[in-house]
């Protein structure tokens, strides 16, 4: 019998505000792992620090707590070692965008098959309202002493512009929506990024249920096609894909924006240099014999051969 | 005839002194030579001085460097500039006649400091200080035989022989090096031949080419000096003999210790151990693959260790390689394997510091940083080798040591090591054991990843049949965030209790070594690759009447407490000295720290070039005089 939503829920009393948008999204997750109908023992939650931090421990299957910002290298070590699990990253805006950046941007790169779940709600919550990578210029949300002075940084437009090959962007509040999106980004073969708006009940009076019920319309309504189709339309699609990006202030569209089949994940790449990878990756090889090295002496020599010098 | 042998070849960096020395070293193993040498060289691609320091035996596998020299083969002025001094009397120096006219003034790749300290050498002995002047200085005063060569007419012959464009010869301008140096000490032309088509294999072209210009050298140096510094046949008898890098050894270390993913950010002097696993991803014996490793260069240190972490909690295992810099960036993360007791190894190449210090030169000042790095407390174990064989069976340790305990391990080691070339006989891998720890395959569906149940509790990866969470935050049995002050004591305890575990688990004498007679009266005490230098100490105090003893410490967390303690106490004070390439004499504010015991004589080196056996040896007398501290500076 296939998995219920409430099956993914853990027995770990919740502790978000009341009201906060993360609600939304743990929901989405329990019912796209019960549609999936993932087995617990081979999904895993990768996150970093703060509300979103504590998504792992929320949700019965694998959680791994990491630290802030390093959710997504940990979960490239997690996902590389042993590629038939399913790993999904949780991560705030200030985690991923801010002190953990570079490997956002490492991780398009790479295209790694991991499904990025960005909770995007413009402030740091848990250290109570700092302004985070996304909060726009002029803004002041009503814990900041003094209206913001950096400019925020776009999760669409880099993920795009850093190789992400599955972006799309998602509303908490619309958790049947988001819930299709996170399992579309999970069964896409790469690096996938959905940026979900996320309002913060306490800090941020700014970017709130209101606001963006006004603002949020879905892509697919307006015959939005977010996939290249053919290798040779990559570069018009993602031009397009960018270019919605901008669209961020009287609308917000929401949905896929951009998904590109095409583009080998780093699982492929690595099969095409060591072509046993899928069947026998790290963590799934042996390496001893009874305890003993499964390379003994005469292995050693015949791998080893180029550093032997056979004496006159 | 010489039984030992020490060499210094010069020249700018990227004008292939590195093949050079590789194919010397390879000629004089195929000759049953023993051989240690150093790569000296600055962070620089190309024009800056580097150089390898050779010591030579017919008798036994050196562990140690020393000067003088007795050979200087200098591709470029600046090396006869950089390392006149160096040679012995009697010795022999070989450089390029085009270059008599040099000076410092015309010789900018060089250091302003040097210069001035060598203006002032050459007013004091009144020569213009052109090469030519320095040279028929050194020959008249110090009885140093010059074998000037012509390099451009060599080349020119060699391509009129080759048929090559001059230009083309000219690039392998590195193998007037070879040939001057085997002519010289009478190594084999059939051992030349022999290395050029190994290091050239799959271009058996260039083995050609070079081998005229060696050969061309060869016979020159031969006719016209005589081989003047002829090595003695060698006593040794090994029918094979490894030619590693302590990097080199390090990645076959690790693939005989099974580790299944290494993670990197490029960096010196470490960045060439994952290049070589790299390079043996695919581990294939006749044809049929046992095992393959996943190589990853990541953005930077913390996606090293955190995605090594990472891979680590799936069950391979999995270790990260960096030197100071890169591990500075690692701590938060060495914090989280040891909240979570994953088994993570970090593989450290100590280099100088602090910051940038001396990227490219050696040093051990990391000692008591990567014991107490990183906040709060947390259990570690920290390894330090002494040389490359010690190296090899502590890179296997490491990964056993922390899937044992479940925690990490920091496998310590530095530039000397990394980059220098020996000869080492094949080791012997029958007693190798790999301990992968308490492992639950079937952890179902009451699986408790922290089960307070025992110590150590049964280790499930994450992908086998059961769930589990980590958190770098305190957490309960299942792995749950808690702050309940009862849990915090029992999972703190249980933490912190893992290395009085090792502690009792691993033998003492695995972690320290004490070599020399019983009956001593001076005890040095040193790691790391002070062992080689300190060993060869022994000896030459021995013959001066002076008996010594070395005491080698090779783990220093769990630490060996109980023997350093009580070997300690049977020294006089006053003939105890801690030798280390530090300021601060490390090790011996460890054993303070663990035993109490205060060493308050030192012999410490920090310039980054390695301790030499002649410097110490002074250094060591200069404290049984009654000095407290000396400071060792030797070497360009």
């Amino acid at each position: 019998m296939a998995r219920k939503p409430s099956d993914y829920q853990s027995d770990i009393w919740n502790d978000w505000c009341p009201g906060c948008g993360d609600f939304g999204i743990v929901a989405a997750m329990y019912r796209a792992f019960s549609e999936l109908d993932l087995p617990p023992e081979k999904t895993v939650i990768v996150s970093g620090i703060g509300c979103s931090g504590k998504t792992p421990h929320f949700v019965k299957v694998n959680g791994v707590h990491t630290l802030h910002g390093r959710a997504i290298p940990f979960a490239t070590g997690i996902k590389l070692a042993n590629p038939e699990l399913t790993v999904i990253v949780n991560g705030g805006d200030g985690d991923l965008l801010g002190i953990g950046v570079g490997h956002f941007v490492a991780l398009g790169r790479r295209n790694i098959d991991l499904t990025i779940i960005l909770h995007n709600n413009t402030v740091y919550g848990l250290t109570k309202g700092q302004a985070s990578p996304t909060l726009r210029r002029g803004l002041r949300p009503k814990a900041l002493p003094k209206p913001n002075i950096q400019d925020a940084v776009n999760p669409v437009s880099l993920a795009l512009a850093s190789g992400f090959t599955f972006v799309a962007r998602g509303y908490s509040m619309m958790t049947e929506h988001l819930k299709e999106l996170i399992k579309e980004a999970i069964q896409h073969k790469g690096a996938a990024l959905i940026d979900v708006l996320q309002p913060c009940v306490t800090y941020d009076n700014i970017h709130t249920v209101e606001y963006y019920k006004k603002r949020v319309y879905k892509l697919e309504d307006t015959g939005w096609n977010p996939k290249v189709e053919k290798i040779e339309e990559k570069e018009e699609k993602i031009v397009k894909a960018w270019m919605k990006s901008q669209e961020y202030d009287d609308k917000i569209p929401i949905g896929v924006f951009y998904q590109d089949p095409h583009t080998p994940s780093f699982e492929e790449r690595i099969k095409e240099r060591i072509p046993s990878y899928l069947e026998t990756p790290p963590a799934r090889q042996k390496i001893e014999r009874e305890g003993k090295t499964i390379i003994d002496s005469e292995a050693f020599r015949k791998i080893f051969s180029y550093y032997i010098v056979e004496t006159e | 005839m010489f039984n030992r042998l020490s060499i210094i070849i010069g020249g700018p960096q990227g004008a292939g002194l590195e093949t050079s020395a590789q194919i010397l070293t390879y000629s004089l193993a195929y000759l049953r030579y023993g051989v240690i040498s150093d790569r000296e060289y600055f962070s620089n691609i190309k024009g800056r001085h580097s150089y390898v320091h050779f010591n030579i035996s017919s008798e036994q596998i050196p562990t140690s460097l020393t000067y003088p020299v007795q050979l200087i083969a200098a591709l470029d002025h600046e090396t006869v500039f950089t390392h006149f001094d160096s040679l012995e009397e009697g010795g022999v120096i070989t450089y390029d006649v085009f270059t008599e006219e040099k000076t410092l003034d015309t010789t900018p790749s060089m250091e302003e400091d040097l210069k001035i300290r060598l203006r002032k050498i050459f007013k004091e002995l009144g020569i213009d200080g052109s090469i030519k002047s320095l040279v028929r200085y050194i020959s008249e005063d110090k009885k140093i035989h010059s074998v000037p060569l012509n390099y451009s007419e060599i080349i020119n012959e060699a391509a009129k022989k080759l048929v090559l464009p001059a230009s083309q010869a000219a690039r392998y301008v590195s193998s007037i090096i070879i040939g001057a140096v085997s002519g010289l000490t009478n190594v084999k032309k059939k051992a030349i031949e022999y290395s050029l088509a190994r290091r050239f294999y799959d271009r058996p072209e260039l083995a050609q080419q070079n081998k005229v210009i060696v050969e061309t050298v060869y016979d020159k140096v031969v006719r016209e000096h005589g081989p003047i510094l002829e090595l003695a046949p060698s006593k040794l008898n090994h029918r094979e003999m490894m030619i590693v890098s302590g990097n080199d050894i390090v990645a076959m270390a690790k693939t005989v210790g099974g580790v299944r993913f290494q993670s990197y950010y490029p960096i010196t002097p470490a960045a060439d151990e994952s290049f070589t696993i790299e390079s043996y991803e695919k581990l294939e014996v006749d044809g049929l693959e046992i095992g393959s490793i996943l190589v990853l260069q990541t953005e930077d240190e913390i996606a090293a260790i955190t995605s090594a972490i990472g891979a680590a909690l799936t069950g391979a295992r999995a270790s990260t390689s960096t030197s100071g810099p890169g591990f500075s960036l690692m701590v938060e993360g060495l914090g989280w394997a040891g909240m979570n007791e994953a088994p993570v190894v970090i593989t450290y190449y100590q280099r100088g510091g602090p910051s940038t210090g001396l990227p490219t030169r050696g040093s051990q000042s990391d000692l008591l940083f990567t014991l107490y790095a990183s906040h709060g407390e947390f259990p570690r174990i920290v390894l330090a080798s002494g040389d490359h064989l010690e190296a090899f069976y502590d890179a296997i340790e490491a990964f056993n040591l922390a899937e044992r305990y479940q925690t990490p391990v920091i496998h310590l080691l530095d530039k000397f090591l990394a980059n220098s070339i020996v000869t080492l006989p094949v080791p012997d891998l029958s007693n190798i054991n790999i301990d992968r720890g308490l492992i639950i395959h079937n952890g179902g569906a009451d699986y408790k990843r922290f089960n307070l149940s025992t110590t150590i509790s049964p280790r499930a990866f994450i992908g086998s049949n059961c769930i589990m969470w980590y958190t770098g935050d305190e957490h309960n049995e299942l792995g749950h965030i808690d702050e309940d002050p009862e849990n915090r004591e029992k999972m703190y305890r249980k933490r912190m209790e893992k290395i009085k575990i090792a502690d009792e688990e691993i033998p003492e004498e695995k972690r320290l070594t004490y070599y020399g007679p019983e009956d001593a009266d001076v005890l040095l005490v040193g790691w790391g690759f002070v062992k080689g230098v300190a060993l060869d100490a022994l000896k030459t105090l021995a013959v001066k009447g002076i008996r010594t003893a070395y005491l080698h410490i090779r783990m220093f967390s769990p630490f060996p407490s109980k023997s350093v303690e009580k070997l300690l106490e049977r020294f006089d004070k006053s003939k105890v000295i801690t030798v280390e390439h530090n300021y601060l004499a490390q090790a011996g504010k460890a054993i303070l720290i663990n035993t109490g015991v205060r060493i308050t004589k030192e012999v410490v080196k920090y310039t980054g070039r390695p301790i030499y056996l002649n410097e110490l040896v002074d250094g060591v007398l200069k404290i049984l005089k009654g000095e407290d501290r000396v400071v060792l500076t030797y070497g360009p």
